[in-house]
């Protein structure tokens, strides 16, 4: 795949050498000259000197022919302009913007564009490191549409030891993924629950309360 | 166009804002009118309005048309400084004619109770048992326009002129970013006050005329009665209940109370002066209750009543009372002293150094201390909630209010020691001063029509300055008197 | 124009803060957003509306100065992708119904118009009027 990346820094950097590592060939458009040389001499991508939302320069870096193009700046208008001209002008396939104001997440797609937001995602990395709950938020999906949480099946838990066929889990949820020392197993109907198991359930919002009470037996 | 020139240039400008000013000032004169409506009797007394309101008008128009500059000047907030000091000195002067015509006060009584309507104090030397109904509705209307101020009535007009110079200069926020409707809006608030609440005090017991009367001075934290007793006359819960709501009313900052009106409860309850409001109302009144009332009345409702109602009079700076003060003891005197002095809400109909003020130099001490707490190194960054926002306040900010403060206080100090050298006791002449330098109006019993003139001119001094942000008097007398000692000069420099 | 409108003007600099002078003069109410602090000395003593102080590309910003009251957002700042964003973000986000950006890049106009932007590119008026008064001398030297 050709990949066009815009923007600088570290994560530019370790981004290039992940898809590389995949195979794809990369192309990084950046501002500061100083920078281009940086990493020009150290990895193996087409480096473009110039603004990402100068349409010449787009052109220049191969925009007709990526498959994706990241805007990866500081600044969520310069990420904005560049993937609405990668969008319109060369019909890039994909073109997904970085926003760092995670309010802005939803307005971007509104205006069809594929966002992110780190900052979010971040929060809740961290989070799980710092697990101070039984219960921890994972990666946000689906815009929220989705909870997909971690929990840990404390010693009074009124489903410990039963299997999740006798579960009386409400609608719309599903234990996904059980963590237990150390081993991913993905659960059966008679796949029984222990104390200390880190479950991994997926929930709608509708029921994610009711979910939750039904495990750890307490009210959130 | 150079020197003075430029000056003269500016000063049409100015003094024709100020000629629509006084048309607007004479067009009042004749509002009180309307009473010889229902009190035809009264018409002889007509002329003391009429003739004044004539001569004003006329000279105003003449002024406005002729002085017009021919292109479009923006005044600065300077300018806009001047044009409030000269139409408040020209505006009290002028109203106080009927007082002098038909009430018998002299001079210096007459203008005492002109300004006190428009600084909204309510301190009174007219005997209202003998006042005709045209010189009473005259001095609510008074008491209203000064809670309104001049800006909001010159913006609120159809036409004339515009701009945020003489609002800014008077101490006015804005509500709406226009001038002009958040002028209009003000307006539209105040007077929704005042048809509710004249309605309401109908309805609580009062005649229509003591209602308008009582309801005027209530919103506009007047505190001019109809009755010499004050509201002792009616001796009604009610009443008392509603004027409460009223006075608390004025006293609102007029962009809290918008807030209000719209239903942003957040912002309003997250406001420093509805919080301080909110102490200092609920201990003062307890506090007097116990320490002060309690003993003094046939019953303990009646002590709470009192307790509560004057307290809240004293802060709002309307200046209704429901009793007298002198069996009162020093820690209720101590505590309507206090309360005076501390006022009402900044931009509302309010006097005294204003409750904004305070609150933001007890959030300076709390601020201090945790400065103290903090690692030498860090950073603190201290906001209020104003409106809807935060606001940053930097040091500024606390200086220029320090430095109020201070003017504020030692003008205090050297107006009460003036009351004293007039003959008044020490007790006495602080209540007062704090009165009349706080807009009041509660009187323990110095301001009468046999209180000597100095006594007299130094409470109409002080009512002004309390009325008109001291640094905005000050700051423009001396402008008005460099220019006009400049334009004054002789052109032989420029030969 | 109609009277009374609410409008919002993007970036205190020279063109900023003109308009929103001229239009505060007019009647309208105004609201002036800017990143510095400094930029509202631009502002004459006539200006009657308010001033918010923060980076328009932020949502709250936007929200802060009550765009979703506005009648008009003008975006006038120096960077044209802001200028772009804060444009859409108003109509998108906000439905606010007329929105006009300046643009001073000539070539990015095709793109404001295929998006929707009304835009005006103070580079090509210009441009335009410089050729036009040489065309004129010109034409006053020949017929000389």
């Amino acid at each position: 795949m050709k990949v066009l990346i815009v923007g600088g820094g570290k994560p530019v950097y370790f981004l290039c050498r992940t898809f590389l590592a995949k195979g794809h060939e990369v192309t990084v458009i950046n501002r500061d000259q100083q920078e281009c040389v940086q990493m020009a001499r150290r990895l193996k991508v087409t480096v473009v000197h110039g603004d990402g939302s100068d349409q010449r320069i787009l052109e220049e870096a191969g925009a007709h022919g990526a498959d994706a193009v990241l805007a990866i700046t500081p600044n969520d208008q310069d990420n904005l302009a560049i993937c609405q001209l990668a969008s319109l002008q060369f019909q890039v396939p994909r073109a997904v913007a970085l926003v760092n104001d995670p309010d802005n997440e939803a307005v971007f797609q509104k205006l069809g564009v594929a966002a992110f937001s780190t900052t979010r995602t971040i929060a809740s990395l961290i989070e799980q490191r710092t697990a101070l709950d039984e219960i921890t938020n994972l990666i946000p999906a689906a815009e929220g549409k989705v909870n997909i949480t971690e929990v840990r099946l404390p010693a009074d838990s009124p489903v410990a030891g039963k299997s999740l066929r006798d579960l009386a889990l409400p609608a719309h949820s599903l234990i996904a993924v059980i963590l237990r020392n150390g081993q991913a197993l993905v659960p059966r109907g008679d796949t029984q629950l222990q104390v200390g198991d880190r479950i991994v359930l997926i929930t709608l919002p509708v029921n994610h309360g009711q979910a939750l009470k039904a495990i750890t037996g307490e009210e959130s | 166009m150079r020197g003075t020139g430029y000056l003269r240039q500016r000063y049409r400008a100015i003094l024709s804002t100020t000629g629509f000013v006084l048309i607007l000032c004479a067009g009042m004169m004749l509002t009180p009118l309307l009473a010889l409506l229902v009190w035809p009797g009264e018409l002889l007394q007509a002329w003391a309005f009429v003739v004044p309101a004539v001569v004003t008008g006329a000279a105003g128009l003449i002024g406005w048309r002729l002085l017009r500059p021919r292109s479009d000047v923006v005044l600065t907030v300077q300018e806009g400084g001047v044009i409030v000091l000269l139409s408040w000195v020209i505006a009290c002067l002028l109203h106080a004619l009927p007082f002098m015509a038909l009430s018998g006060l002299n001079f210096t009584q007459a203008v005492f109770e002109s300004v006190s309507g428009w600084t909204t104090t309510g301190l009174s030397v007219v005997d209202v048992t003998k006042a005709s109904h045209v010189i009473l509705l005259w001095r609510s209307i008074l008491q209203f326009a000064g809670g309104a101020g001049l800006a909001i009535i010159m913006l609120s007009a159809i036409t004339g002129p515009t701009g945020p110079a003489v609002g800014v200069a008077e101490g006015r926020d804005q509500l709406v970013p226009h001038v002009q409707q958040s002028a209009k809006l003000v307006m539209m608030i105040y007077s929704g006050y005042g048809v509710v609440g004249t309605v309401a005090l109908r309805w609580a017991g009062m005649n229509w005329f003591d209602a308008i009367n009582h309801c005027l001075p209530a919103i506009s934290t007047g505190g001019f009665s109809t009755r010499v007793e004050s509201i002792a006359y009616w001796d009604s819960a009610v009443i008392e209940a509603v004027i409460i709501v009223l006075m608390i009313l004025g006293n609102l900052n007029f962009v809290t109370a918008y807030l209000l009106l719209r239903g942003k409860l957040r912002a309003v309850v997250r406001n420093g002066e509805v919080r301080l409001m909110a102490v200092l109302i609920p201990v003062s009144a307890l506090l007097t209750f116990l320490l002060t009332c309690r003993g003094l009345y046939p019953t303990t409702g009646k002590a709470i009543r009192v307790a509560i109602f004057d307290t809240i009079s004293a802060l709002t700076t309307t200046g209704f009372s429901t009793v007298g003060y002198g069996n009162w003891n020093g820690f209720g005197w101590l505590v309507l002293i206090v309360l005076m002095l501390i006022g009402g809400g900044t931009c509302s109909t309010a006097g005294g150094i204003k409750q904004y003020r305070v609150y933001l130099l007890y959030k300076s001490l709390v601020w201090e201390l945790r400065r103290w707490l903090l690692p030498r190194t860090a950073v603190m960054e201290n906001a209020v909630w104003e409106a809807e926002r935060q606001v940053f306040v930097n040091d500024t900010r606390l200086r220029q209010i320090g430095t109020f403060v201070f003017l504020y206080l030692a003008t205090y100090i050297v107006g009460s020691a003036i009351l004293t050298a007039c003959g008044y006791g020490l007790k006495e002449s602080l209540f007062e001063y704090a009165s009349a330098i706080g807009d009041v109006g509660l009187s323990c019993g110095i301001t009468s029509p046999s209180a000597p003139t100095g006594a007299l001119w130094d409470m109409t001094v002080g009512m002004f300055l309390g009325r008109l942000e001291f640094f905005v008097i000050l700051a423009s007398t001396a402008k008005l008197a460099r220019d006009a000692w400049s334009m004054a000069k002789p052109a032989r420099e420029v030969a | 124009m109609a009277s009374n409108l609410f409008i919002v003007v993007v970036g205190c600099g020279r063109l900023g803060s003109h308009l929103a002078n001229r239009l505060s003069r007019a009647g309208h109410g105004v609201v002036v957003i800017d990143r510095d602090e400094q930029a509202f000395r631009n502002l004459s003593a006539e200006y009657s509306g308010f001033r918010v102080e923060g980076d328009a590309t932020e949502l709250a910003v936007l929200k802060q100065a009550k765009v979703d009251q506005a009648d008009l957002v003008i975006a006038t700042t120096r960077d044209d992708n802001v200028n772009l964003m804060v444009t859409q973000v108003a109509r998108a986000a906000f439905s606010v119904s007329r929105v006009l950006a300046r643009v001073f890049e000539p070539t990015r106009k095709p793109i404001y118009r295929r998006l929707g932007i009304e835009s005006i590119c103070p580079t090509s008026v210009a441009a335009e009027l410089f050729l036009e008064s040489m065309a004129a001398t010109r034409s006053l030297e020949d017929s000389a």
